[in-house]
């Protein structure tokens, strides 16, 4: 089998991170305390390095939560966005659409910026959807549907004119791409564990800047100080509930693998393949593709097939050839409003670093057969 | 050849409405079973494949597969799953015939 959804979780994970989930996992978990010491280093170590990851001095306020969705969740509910104006790009996963326009209680309104149809969104556009009512940008930093990376710096700098927050979504970035948060200005910054960051699903978690006031969303134990019962000076904990220590050592790891790699390494290699798979398909009669290898810098790429639905060429990669890969909208609805794909969605092909060449070339081989067989056969 | 079980697929296809079932069968589909189906609706066949991939579609199901495989997929959109068992219904009568002689006269509702 040749997997190529790397977008929805990387498979296969480093050695090493299967390595530090079953020692976590075959570990005595409890010390005289509520955890024991060595699960409390493992998180300290994997904020750490998720600080030096992704730029972060403030490494102490990254928190872990169970991914992206879960971080969203706790942002739009616990930051101030009572009454008060969000906008986000058409680009957003429904990790952040859903809890942007169902918490209503939460959010006053939200402001959706348009993209081009290879998922480009221009910062003017951003800067002018921004009202007086304004509190928050949502900024998917890679798509999931095209890879289409946006410039955070050029946002930021609207963000930090007009004095609101910059909350950037890393997950499909993360890992993949160089991000520096502090040097780019972001205030609030949410990722996941099992993408790029190859952990475990159900982690992740996101990062508030300590000048950012964020209300706990939820409330219960956290293994310290148990005599306190409420947070009237404000010092809040968000990690409640025992965490999941097995899949944060994973995570951690994946990090570590991440870092010793060098995320511009791993950069380097998935630009080479994705633009052998943009080139290689362009080559194909009767397939469109949304974006080219000089504008959607990602690991992701999405394409259609003139006569054969996104899920026909999935059904067939995955049953005809032993390819995965994602077909339809990726939960991510609005882009493909851009897009023109909003009735069938399209094929979406994505990498990570541990993907080989004969893979890519697998996929090309494929779709040659596919596409011509399909313009002899309709 | 029958049909031995009918599992809910995993790839949904919720999202877009639509509900879709993976049967499978005691032998892998040939060529004859998958042409009989034809009448069913909109009937795509690329043979030039190594492993031909067929879809009959109409407004409200379709039905794909591979010759060669041991399950077939249905897709049904959701104002319309009571049409289902019509459909299962003729799948098993042209999947149990083996789509020899005796379909040809087998005719599909598709009101």
């Amino acid at each position: 089998m040749i997997y190529l959804n790397q977008a929805a979780t990387t498979y296969p994970k480093p050695q090493c991170v299967l390595d530090a989930h079953t020692a976590s996992f075959s570990a005595q978990p409890a010390g005289q305390f509520r955890s024991s010491a060595a699960e409390a280093d493992i998180l300290e170590k994997c904020r750490r390095n998720l600080g030096t990851l992704l730029g972060i001095e403030e490494y102490d306020r990254i928190f872990f939560s169970s991914g992206a969705t879960d971080s969203a969740n706790a942002l739009i509910y616990g930051l101030p966005l009572k009454g008060r104006n969000v906008v986000a790009t058409q680009t957003e996963h429904n990790s952040i659409l859903r809890p942007l326009m169902n918490l209503k209680e939460q959010v006053g309104s939200v402001t959706i910026v348009p993209c081009n149809a290879d998922g480009r969104v221009e910062p003017q556009m951003v800067e002018k959807a921004i009202t007086k009512e304004t509190a928050a940008v949502f900024v998917n930093h890679c798509s999931n549907v095209t890879g289409m990376v946006q410039d955070i710096r050029a946002i930021s700098e609207i963000t930090k004119r007009k004095g609101i927050y910059l909350v950037v979504d890393a997950s499909q970035s993360a890992g993949c791409i160089p991000l520096q948060a502090d040097r780019w200005g972001i205030d609030i910054l949410i990722f996941t564990g099992h993408k790029g960051l190859f952990g475990a699903q159900g982690t992740g978690g996101y990062y508030v800047r300590r000048a950012v006031s964020l209300t706990p969303y939820r409330y219960g134990g956290t293994g310290r100080d148990s005599s306190r019962l409420t947070y009237e000076d404000g010092a809040y904990e968000y990690e409640t509930g025992t965490q999941n220590a097995p899949g944060l050592a994973a995570l951690c790891a994946g990090v570590e693998y991440v870092l010793g790699r060098g995320v511009e390494n791993i950069a380097d290699k998935e630009r080479r393949m994705m633009k052998a798979l943009y080139a290689g398909l362009q080559e194909i009669p009767g397939i469109r593709l949304y974006g080219s290898a000089q504008s959607n810098q990602g690991p992701v790429m999405s394409f259609t097939c003139e006569g054969l639905a996104p899920s026909d060429i999935g059904y067939i990669l995955q049953n005809g050839y032993g390819i995965t890969v994602r077909t339809g909208l990726h939960c991510a609805p609005l882009i493909h409003e851009a897009m023109g794909t909003c009735r069938q969605g399209t094929v979406r092909v994505s990498i990570s670093d541990l993907t080989k060449e004969a893979d890519v070339q697998a996929l090309l081989e494929a779709m040659r057969e596919i596409c011509s067989a399909a313009e002899a056969g309709l | 050849m029958r049909i031995i079980e009918k599992i809910e697929s995993r790839e949904r296809c919720a999202e877009a409405g639509w509900f879709a079932y993976d049967y499978l069968l005691d032998e892998a589909l040939n060529a004859k079973t998958i042409g009989a189906l034809r009448p069913m609706g909109n009937f795509v066949y690329l043979r030039m494949l190594a492993r031909p991939f067929f879809k009959i579609e109409s407004d409200y199901f379709m039905i794909k597969g591979v010759e060669g495989d041991h399950f077939f997929r249905v897709a049904v959109h959701d104002a319309h799953r009571g049409e289902l068992k019509k459909i299962e219904e003729f799948v098993a009568r042209v999947v149990q015939k083996d789509g020899q002689r005796e379909t040809d006269g087998l005719k599909f509702d598709k009101d």
